[in-house]
C-alpha cells in the first residue's frame, strides 16, 4: 500500500497515430493516488487524446496503461474502472437528473435502496439538494457540470478524468466552478486527471502539470516548477509572458558565493547557481526574465549589482498593475510593476534603469 | 515500481471473450446488418443479373439480343423512356406554376392550391387510373355527358395519371427551392427596373435551376418505375414495368424478364448516382442572417393568368379524381346508376384485403424501422470500412424500381437456402427493406444532432453496445424510429409493383385488390378499397405531421 511507491496510473511509452500522423510520440508518467495532474497545451497537442485513450474511447498504438496494477490498454470503456466527465457533460436527455447519476449504478444491478441513497448524497455534495426530479433542459450550465461530475462519482472510479469541463461555462463561472472541483477532489481524495488548454486554469486547479506540445512531454512539475524554472522556451512562453535576452556564462565563482557571471550585450548579470544545471563556461544562455521580476528605478538612481538601461515606450495602467514596454539596447521588454499606487509612474519617453533579480532562470541556448 | 503488472497474459480465457465482444459489438451488429442488407437486397438484384445471362446452356448474351431484335421489347423500353421525359417535362413545368403560385401568388390561393398539390400524396399513384376510368372510360362520366369518345385506354391516359400521381413530388421539392430563395434577391432587381417576366427569367428561374433538375430526374425515375398506371390504362401500349409483369405471369419467362428488369434498372442506377453523387449539395443559398417578411407583390395579369390557365385545371382534375372516387365507393356506378350503396364499403373481400394489407404494414413498418435504426447508427458510428457501400444498399432500395426488387425476390426466395416464397415473410421483408431508407435518413439526421459523447458517457459508465443502444440510443432516436415505422407502414399500405409478384392466390392485399378490380372494370369495388386505404395513409401523414411539429423531424419534406 505504499502509495509513493505504486502510482495509481502510469502511462509507459504511449504512442498513437491516426493515419500517418503521429499524434502521441511516446508518452511516459505517472499519476500517484489523490492527486491532481493536468494535462496542459496548445490545442492539436494531443492532450486530449490522451485523456481519450486513458478512457477507452481511442485506442492505443502502443504502449502500456497500467491502473493499479492492470495494464488496461486492451479494455474497453465499459470495463474500465475510469470515469470521464465531458467537454459537453454528455448528459443523458431523457432523463432527469437523478437518473443521470445512477445511470452506471443501475447498471450495476444495485438495489434501488441503496442507488437512491447514494445519489442523495452525490447530490449534496455537488450542492443540487433538491433539483434531482428536474430535467437536464431545465438546469443551468453551471448545474449541468455539477450532474455530470456526480455521475461520473457515482461509481467511486480509481480515477477520475475531466476533458475540459470548464470550456462551456462564462468567465466567472469558470472560477467558481473551478475552485468547486478542486474543492471536492482534495475532499473526497479521488485521482483525477484534468485537461485543459488555459494554462492559468491548469496551475491553479493542479498538484502537477504535465505539458504536452507536438506530442511530446515537454515538462511534468508543481505549478512553482512550470513557471519559475520551465525546463525549455516553449514551457516558458507557453505559461505567462516572458522576456528572453541571450547571454554567454562568462565565469564561475566556484568557491565563495557561487555566483555565475552571465554576458549580455546590455550588461553583465551575475546569478544564483542555476536550477543545478551543470553549465560550464562559455554556454550560451537564455535568460528568462518574468515581467513581475524586474524592479523599475528612475535614471537618476545610484548603481545596483545587475542594472541595466532603457528607455519607457509605452505604458498602460490597469488599476493592480503598471504594464511598460521598455527599449533596452534594440529590444523590447515587458515589465509589470504592481501596486502603481506606491510606485513612481513612468511616463514615455522617460530614461529608466532596472534590475534583474540574481535568482532568474537559464536555459540553454541549445537543446 | 509496479512489479506484478496484469496484462493480457494474465486473463482468463472468459476475461478475453468479454473483452473482445464488448471492443466489438458494434462490428458484431454491423456484420449481422450487412448480411441483412446483402441477402433482401443486394442478393435479389444480382440474381435478376445472372438470370438476365445465364440460360439453360450457360451464360449467354442471347437474351440481350432476342431484346434489342424484337421491337416489342425494345419498344417497352423506349415508351418507357418516353413516358419518363414527357411526364418529367410536364411537371416541371407544372410544378413550377404551382410552386411559384404558392409562394408569390396572391394569399388566398395559396393554400387551396397546395392542399391541391400535395393531395396524391394520400393516395396511391394508380388511384388516377380508376378515376380517369370513370370519367373517361366506355361507360365515363364526361364522356356520356358531353358525348364524347376519347379513349382513356392510351398514351394520353397514361400520361395524365402519372402526371397528376408525380405532381406532389415535382411540387414539393420545387416548392422547397423557392421558399428558400431571399425574396430581397428579386426585391433588388426590381429595384433596378426589372419588370416579373425578368425577374422570372433572370432571377428565379436560374437560381432554381440545380433544385429543378433533381425534381426532374426523382419524377422521371418514379415515373418509369410505376407499375399500376401503365398496366391498367397503357392497354396494348408497351411499358417496362407491366411487360416484366406479364412475361412472369403469362410467360413464366424469367430471363427475358430479368432482362426488362436490368433495362429498367440502368437509367435508375445512373440517376440515383447522379442525385446522391454529382448534384448533392449543389444549389444555392440564399438567405443569410434573419429573413425579413415580405409583402406579396401584386403578379403582373399576363403572367398571373398564364400560371392559372395551367394551375386550374390540374387542381381542377385532381379535385375531381378524389370526387369520383368517394362517388364510386358510394354508388352502385358512377355516372350510370347514381343510387347510395354501401356494397362496395362493405364487401367481405375488399376487408380481408384492408386488413391483410394493416397486418403486412404494420410487421413491416416494425421490421423496417428497427433495421433502419440500427443501420443508421451503425452508418454513423461505426468505425469499420464499408460503411459507405452500407449506406448506399440501404438508400438503394428506394431508387430501384419495385418490379425489378420483386422479379428478384420471386428468384433469390423461391428455394432454399432462404425459401421464404408463399409466406407473408418475403412480403414482409420485401417491403422492410425497399422502404429502409426513409428510416435510415431519418435516424442519420437524428443522430447527427446527437453528440458522440453521450453514447461514449454511456460506455464510459459500464454500459456495453446493446444497453447503451437501448436505454439511450433508441429513446433519443425515438421520433426518428417512428417516422422510419410510419412512413414505411404507409408506403407499403400503398405499395403495388412488388407485391403483386409475391402474392399467393388466396391471400389479398389492398393494393393488388384494388389493381385486379380496377383491371376487371369493378370500379365500385376498386374505388370503395381505395377510399378506405386513404383513411388508413391519411392518419398516417397526420400523424408524421404531428411528430414533425413536435420534434422537427420531417420525413415527408425529405422525400
Amino acid at each position: 500500500m505504499g502509495n509513493k511507491e505504486t502510482p495509481m496510473l502510469e502511462l509507459v511509452d504511449v504512442h498513437k497515430s491516426f493515419g500517418d500522423v503521429k499524434v502521441l510520440k511516446g508518452i511516459s508518467a505517472s499519476i500517484s493516488k489523490g492527486e491532481l495532474l493536468t494535462f496542459v497545451g496548445p490545442s492539436g497537442c494531443g492532450k486530449t487524446t490522451l485523456l481519450r485513450i486513458i478512457g477507452g474511447f481511442t485506442p492505443i498504438t502502443s504502449g502500456k496503461i497500467i491502473l493499479d496494477g492492470e495494464d488496461i490498454a486492451d479494455l474497453p470503456p465499459n470495463m474500465r474502472d475510469t470515469k470521464m466527465v465531458f467537454q459537453s457533460y454528455a448528459l443523458f436527455p431523457h432523463m432527469n437528473v437523478r437518473k443521470n447519476i445512477g445511470f452506471g449504478l443501475k447498471l450495476q444491478k444495485l438495489p434501488q435502496k441503496k442507488i437512491d441513497d447514494r445519489v442523495d448524497k452525490l447530490l449534496s455534495l455537488v450542492h443540487l439538494d433538491g433539483l434531482g426530479d428536474r430535467t437536464i433542459d431545465r438546469i443551468s450550465g453551471g448545474q449541468q457540470q455539477r450532474v455530470a461530475l456526480a455521475r461520473s462519482l457515482a461509481l467511486e472510479p480509481k480515477v477520475l478524468l475531466l476533458d475540459e469541463p470548464l470550456s462551456n461555462l462564462d468567465a466567472n463561472l469558470r472560477v467558481v466552478m473551478r475552485d468547486e472541483i478542486r474543492n471536492i477532489q482534495e475532499r473526497i481524495g479521488i485521482t483525477t486527471i484534468f485537461v485543459t488548454h488555459d494554462q492559468y486554469e491548469a496551475m491553479s486547479i493542479s498538484d502537477r502539470l504535465l505539458v504536452l506540445n507536438d506530442g511530446v512531454i515537454q515538462q511534468i512539475g508543481t505549478p512553482s516548477d512550470i513557471y519559475e524554472t520551465p525546463d525549455n522556451r516553449f514551457i516558458a512562453e507557453f505559461v505567462g509572458y516572458v522576456n528572453f535576452l541571450e547571454g554567454k556564462i562568462e565565469s564561475f565563482d566556484q568557491d565563495s558565493s557561487g555566483l555565475f557571471l552571465v554576458s549580455t550585450e546590455y550588461g553583465d548579470i551575475s546569478l544564483n547557481k542555476i536550477n543545478e544545471r551543470n553549465f560550464d563556461k562559455g554556454d550560451e544562455v537564455f535568460l528568462v526574465i518574468r515581467p513581475e521580476t524586474v524592479t523599475l528605478f528612475p535614471s537618476d538612481a545610484q548603481d545596483l549589482p545587475n542594472m541595466l538601461t532603457g528607455k519607457i515606450l509605452h505604458s498602460m495602467y490597469s488599476g493592480n498593475l503598471v504594464k511598460y514596454t521598455i527599449k533596452c539596447g534594440d529590444r523590447e521588454l515587458l515589465i509589470d510593476q504592481y501596486n502603481p499606487k506606491d510606485s513612481i509612474k513612468f511616463k514615455r519617453g522617460d530614461n529608466i534603469k532596472f534590475t534583474v533579480p540574481r535568482t532568474v532562470h537559464a536555459l540553454p541556448k541549445k537543446g | 515500481m509496479a512489479e506484478a503488472v496484469i496484462g493480457n497474459a494474465q486473463r482468463s480465457l472468459w476475461y478475453k471473450i468479454r473483452i473482445f465482444v464488448n471492443s466489438h459489438l458494434i462490428n458484431i451488429f454491423a456484420g449481422g446488418l450487412f448480411a441483412l442488407l446483402a441477402i433482401f437486397l443486394a442478393f435479389p438484384l444480382v440474381m435478376v443479373f445472372i438470370k438476365s445471362l445465364w440460360g439453360d446452356d450457360g451464360f449467354t448474351f442471347s437474351f440481350y439480343q432476342e431484346f434489342f431484335s424484337y421491337n416489342f421489347y425494345y419498344w417497352s423500353f423506349l415508351n418507357t423512356m418516353i413516358l419518363g421525359l414527357s411526364v418529367m417535362v410536364i411537371l416541371v413545368v407544372v410544378g413550377f406554376c404551382f410552386a411559384y403560385m404558392t409562394t408569390k401568388g396572391p394569399h388566398w390561393m395559396r393554400t387551396p392550391l397546395k392542399i391541391c398539390a400535395l393531395m396524391p400524396l394520400c393516395a396511391p399513384p394508380y388511384i388516377f387510373s380508376i378515376s380517369l376510368i370513370t370519367l373517361f372510360g366506355r361507360n365515363g362520366m364526361i364522356n356520356n355527358f358531353f358525348n364524347l369518345d376519347l379513349n382513356i385506354y392510351s398514351w394520353t391516359g397514361v400520361i395524365v395519371a402519372q402526371c397528376l400521381a408525380f405532381l406532389p413530388l415535382s411540387y414539393m421539392m420545387i416548392e422547397n427551392v423557392l421558399n428558400s430563395q431571399n425574396p430581397s434577391l428579386e426585391e433588388s432587381a426590381s429595384d433596378m427596373g426589372a419588370s416579373e417576366f425578368t425577374i422570372i427569367r433572370a432571377i428565379t428561374i436560374p437560381l432554381a435551376a440545380p433544385g429543378v433538375l433533381k425534381a426532374a430526374l426523382l419524377v422521371f425515375v418514379m415515373t418509369i418505375a410505376e407499375f399500376g398506371n401503365p398496366a391498367i390504362l397503357g392497354g396494348r401500349i408497351p411499358f417496362l414495368a407491366p411487360d416484366t409483369y406479364l412475361m412472369i405471369t403469362g410467360e413464366g419467362d424469367f430471363n427475358m424478364a430479368s432482362v426488362l428488369s436490368v433495362v429498367l434498372m440502368v437509367p435508375c442506377i445512373i440517376i440515383f448516382i447522379i442525385h446522391n453523387y454529382i448534384l448533392k449539395g449543389k444549389g444555392y443559398t440564399t438567405i443569410v442572417g434573419k429573413p425579413t417578411a415580405v409583402d406579396p407583390k401584386d403578379m403582373t395579369p399576363v403572367i398571373k393568368y398564364s400560371i392559372l390557365a395551367i394551375v386550374v385545371p390540374v387542381a381542377i382534375m385532381i379535385l375531381l379524381s378524389f370526387a369520383v372516387i368517394f362517388l364510386g365507393a358510394f354508388v352502385k356506378i358512377v355516372g350510370v346508376d347514381n343510387t347510395f350503396v354501401i356494397d362496395h364499403m362493405l364487401n367481405m373481400q375488399s376487408n380481408t384485403a384492408i386488413y391483410n394489407s394493416v397486418k403486412l404494414s404494420l410487421m413491416a413498418g416494425l421490421f423496417g424501422a428497427i433495421v433502419g435504426t440500427l443501420l443508421a447508427y451503425v452508418i454513423m458510428r461505426g468505425k469499420f470500412k464499408g460503411r459507405k457501400i452500407m449506406e448506399m444498399l440501404a438508400l438503394s432500395g428506394f431508387a430501384l424500381p419495385g418490379t425489378v426488387i420483386g422479379v428478384g425476390y420471386i428468384m433469390a426466395f423461391n428455394s432454399p437456402p432462404f425459401l421464404l416464397a408463399g409466406t407473408i415473410w418475403i412480403l414482409i421483408l420485401n417491403c422492410a427493406f425497399r422502404f429502409l431508407a426513409v428510416g435510415v435518413e431519418a435516424g442519420i439526421s437524428k443522430l447527427h444532432q446527437i453528440s458522440i459523447e453521450i453514447e461514449e458517457a454511456s460506455a464510459d459508465l459500464g454500459a456495453d453496445f446493446i444497453t447503451t443502444f437501448f436505454k439511450v440510443i433508441l429513446p433519443i432516436m425515438f421520433s426518428a424510429f417512428i417516422a422510419g415505422f410510419i412512413y414505411t407502414f404507409m408506403t407499403t399500405m400503398m405499395s403495388l409493383s412488388s407485391v403483386i409478384f409475391l402474392v399467393t392466390p388466396g391471400f389479398d392485399l389492398a393494393a393488388v385488390y384494388i389493381y385486379l378490380t380496377a383491371q376487371l372494370g369493378e370500379l365500385g369495388l376498386a374505388s370503395a378499397a381505395t377510399v378506405k386505404m386513404m383513411l388508413i395513409v391519411v392518419v398516417c401523414f397526420a400523424s408524421l405531421k404531428l411528430l414533425a411539429k413536435k420534434t422537427g423531424l420531417d420525413v415527408i419534406e425529405k422525400k
